[in-house]
């Protein structure tokens, strides 16, 4: 390590921290890249890799700490000074126009113009843009409305804006996610290229074998702090992943085993339009059935067929024996299904809301008395899901957008004990919530199975999903790998599987 | 009784203060407005804007906007007087036919924004156009008038000494307010106007909802109408004109928000007062009609602005007089 010294980095970074409400999301990072290396960044969901390139890319104001730039301290107030600066970004989420052509997107904010009447000076740009597509073997058509593209085109493009801004380092997160084989393989031998005329490049990628193939360096964060730095050459896949789980300290998950023989829900061949691929397996009463992937590998999805949001194009649903079919979620809930989405915010809570309408909300006939709703029902029925779950009394009588993640989370579970789900679907249960909240979140699970209800649980906690679930099953591009029980799974197996590494790498811990 | 005397403090207070200001304004300044004749007038004159103005709330309240009563009120207007007048139909049979001529119109705007996927600013701004022209088209642009003798009692007509318009208003008003509060169609108003998203996955059809909220804007223009015909025993392809954007601005006086999910009825009454007494004064005090246009573009400007900088202003306040007792909005965990 103390050779690194010696040769200036083109770009560094030293010291980082970043924090968001209740979460320290940087916490002393540092960093060296040099100029003609493809620097890989790995860490589990939410370690902190996007942060850190984000700071890097002028999108977050780093708390603490300094990035400079051949040894010099520089500091970027917006993505555009980043830019100027040298550091180019293929970002996870689009940063392209749908309705602006290719060369639009590609030139964006950095059109050529004509000398005397600053007017744009299209032909140039479309000829440039030309060349950055064919540096990338693209055969797309300049003049092409970027919406009309696939998603792996517009991936593409996204691609070839980064690309054309000539710039020193190249940071790409998750770059290939929508590409097909053949794409990919393309954009290692532009990523080949640009290492050659020594640019540097920062990869983000769940996929440990296209990282092995193409980094040279890997640097591990785990929450937020800085592992290690290694060269590629001579590590092993193995080493890579246990360094992402690190050691720790064994977390207390109070799990409690409630299942019964009998089927709740029976998957078979299910394939959707929105990529799940030929899924089978059976949630049986009172089981914690996890699923464990990594991000966009089709978990969300499943889910969403299951209750009735996305077409089913090939395969059965059976639900306590009979078959289904639901058109909407409205049809899953009648027969008993519940969801508790990813995201409270967007898809869960009603802010205009105080606590005991967010809870009666999905089973309003249940207060009716003759056509008229009951609000002393209601009340009575409020009162008593919020202090049989614990939940802030606040929640009585003021909105629910007052209270903590971890409460107005309780209150979304209320709604569907409220309702009697037989089969609760939970996408992220504890995610953005506090140690207390989310030990209180599986109480709820045990007392929930312990009545014979049936959990779908969606977790990027892999302790937690292992430790939860009665069995677990790998979803890796809309497919189940595998299923195994979840005590009988390591972290270790499953991300290895998960992210594609695959068993026969592995390396005897 | 407790209940109610709750229910009304915590939606209506603030606008209810907000009218009482202006009542205790205009009487100051404006001798003749406290006179038994003129709060009549007044009562006679905001039924229609207010009973409008329920169907307008419920749009708003889902997160549409309809641009479309004052038309739907004037193609009432003259459909009646032409039914009555050239067909020979009789005024029982004219209203009946009416009511569900407003519950299509409704329909076709509901229809068009929620499964036909356009902005439901832009259909009913298309329908209101398309409403309008259809009236000229039975007139040939003409007024109708002396359409029925039978008409006058249902607009002059008085019960215990008071008009009979008052009465509508409030019958109209409860049931509005009631259907909001206690049905289950009147929840998933409030719950899909507040969190799409969330309305959808709790198993509420969302487009059923929002259809029905202007079927229901449909029915309560075509009730104005009939009130617009008894009143001036007359029909004309121009009636109606700013009826739209009074209800409109009577809905977001009395707090409802654009965005949908906050609001109530009851409210959107004491907002129709506050346009109605305002355009009550000019009109005592003899302002010219395009400076109480002005007037008017003022007062909507600000009530709607107002409902845009609560927030701000809501917290700029808290930040100037200190102890916020509301705690900050957790800001969502970053994610990869």
């Amino acid at each position: 390590m103390q050779l690194e010294v010696e040769k200036t980095a083109l770009w560094s970074v030293r010291g980082i921290c970043k924090s968001f409400p209740g979460v320290r999301a940087l916490d002393d990072v540092s960093l060296n890249i040099y100029g003609g290396e493809v620097h890989a960044l790995l860490g589990e969901n939410g370690s902190g890799k996007s942060t850190l390139a984000k700071c890097l890319a002028g999108v977050y104001f780093p708390d603490r700490g300094e990035i400079s730039y051949q040894g010099s301290p520089v500091v970027f107030h917006s993505p555009t000074e980043a830019r100027e600066k040298g550091i180019a970004t293929i970002y996870q989420e689009f940063s392209i126009v749908p309705t602006l052509t290719v060369a639009e997107n590609v030139f964006l904010g950095n059109y050529k113009t004509r000398k005397g009447t600053g007017s744009i000076d299209w032909r140039t740009t479309r000829a440039d843009t030309q060349k950055v597509l064919d540096e990338l073997c693209l055969e797309l058509d300049p003049d092409a409305v970027v919406k009309n593209l696939s998603v792996a085109e517009q991936q593409l493009v996204e691609i070839a804006k980064a690309v054309s801004m000539d710039s020193s380092l190249l940071i790409m997160d998750e770059p290939t996610a929508a590409l097909g084989l053949t794409e990919t393989k393309h954009l290692m031998e532009l990523i080949r290229r640009l290492t050659a005329q020594g640019k540097a490049i920062i990869y983000i990628s769940h996929r440990l074998d296209e990282v092995f193939e193409i980094a040279d360096r890997v640097t591990v964060i785990k929450d937020g702090r800085f592992v290690a730095t290694k060269p590629v050459k001579g590590l092993k896949m193995g080493d890579v992943v246990r360094m992402m789980i690190g050691f720790d300290i064994e977390q207390h998950y109070p799990k409690e085993v409630h299942l019964q023989e009998t089927p709740c829900l029976e998957v078979e061949n299910l394939c959707t339009e929105n990529g799940v691929n030929n899924v089978s397996f059976t949630i049986r009463v009172g089981e914690v059935f996890g699923l464990g992937g990594m991000l966009g590998s089709g978990r969300t999805e499943i889910a969403r067929a299951i209750y009735g949001m996305d077409r089913i194009t090939r395969g059965k649903i059976h639900l306590n024996g009979k078959e289904v079919n639901f058109r909407s979620p409205g049809e899953a809930i009648a027969l008993g299904i519940g969801l508790i989405p990813e995201n409270r915010k967007v898809d869960g809570s009603f802010f205009n809301f105080e606590g005991p309408k967010n809870i009666t909300i999905s089973s309003l006939k249940d207060i009716l008395q003759g056509p008229i709703l009951s609000l002393a029902a209601e009340e009575k029925v409020g009162t008593k899901y919020i202090k049989k779950m614990n939940i802030s009394p606040m929640a009585l009588e003021r909105s629910v957008q007052f209270l903590s993640g971890g409460n107005q989370q309780k209150v979304i579970i209320a709604r569907w004990l409220f309702s009697r789900a037989r089969l609760l679907i939970m996408d992220e249960p504890t995610q953005g919530i506090d140690i207390g909240a989310k030990l209180e979140v599986y109480r709820v699970i045990n007392e929930m199975t312990a009545d014979g209800i049936s959990v779908l649980l969606i977790s990027s906690d892999f302790p937690e999903l292992l430790a939860m679930s009665d069995r677990v099953a790998v979803v890796r591009d809309g497919e189940i790998l595998q299923v195994t029980e979840g005590k009988k799974m390591s972290e270790y197996e499953l991300i290895s599987i998960a992210s594609g590494v695959g068993l026969e790498n592995e390396v005897v811990a | 009784m407790k209940q109610i005397t709750k229910y009304l403090r915590s939606t209506i207070a603030g606008p209810l203060f907000v009218l009482l200001i202006i009542i205790v304004i205009a009487a100051l300044t404006t001798s003749r407005f406290l006179l038994p004749q003129n709060l009549i007038n007044l009562a006679l004159e905001v039924a229609i804007v207010a009973i409008v103005a329920i169907g307008g709330t419920l749009v708003i309240l889902t997160g549409g906007i309809d641009l479309s009563p004052g038309s739907t009120v004037a193609l009432v207007t003259v459909c009646m007087a032409y039914l009555i007048q050239n067909m020979g139909v009789s005024l029982p049979v004219g209203i009946v036919l009416m009511l569900f001529l407003g519950l299509f119109l409704g329909f076709i705007n509901g229809i068009l924004s929620t499964y036909g996927k356009i902005p439901s600013f832009i259909v009913t701004l298309a329908t209101a156009n398309i409403f309008r022209g259809l009236a000229y088209a039975v007139t040939g642009g003409l007024t109708i008038f002396s359409v029925s003798p039978d008409l006058e009692p249902i607009f002059y007509g008085k019960l215990l000494g008071i008009p009979l318009p008052f009465y509508y208003v409030i019958v109209l008003y409860i049931a509005a307010a009631f259907f909001l509060r206690n049905t289950i169609p009147g929840r998933s108003i409030y719950a899909v106007g507040g969190n799409e998203s969330a309305a959808r996955l709790t198993g509420i059809s969302v487009n059923k909802t929002r259809l029905l909220a202007f079927v229901i804007a449909g029915l309560t223009a075509a009730i104005a109408g009939i009130l617009e015909i008894a009143w001036l025993n007359s029909g004309a392809p121009s009636f109606g004109a700013d009826l739209g954007l009074d209800s409109i601005a009577a809905a977001v006086i009395g707090g409802a928000s654009l965005a949908g999910g906050y609001g109530n009825v009851v409210a959107s009454l004491v907002g129709a007062l506050m346009v109605t007494i305002v355009q009550n004064v000019l009109n005592l005090n003899a302002v010219q009609a395009a400076w109480q246009d002005v007037a008017l573009g003022v007062v909507l400007a600000l009530a709607v602005g107002l409902d845009m900088w609560k927030g701000t202003l809501g917290g700029t306040i808290q930040r100037i007089f200190g102890r916020s007792n509301i705690p900050p909005d957790s800001t969502p965990v970053p994610k990869e």
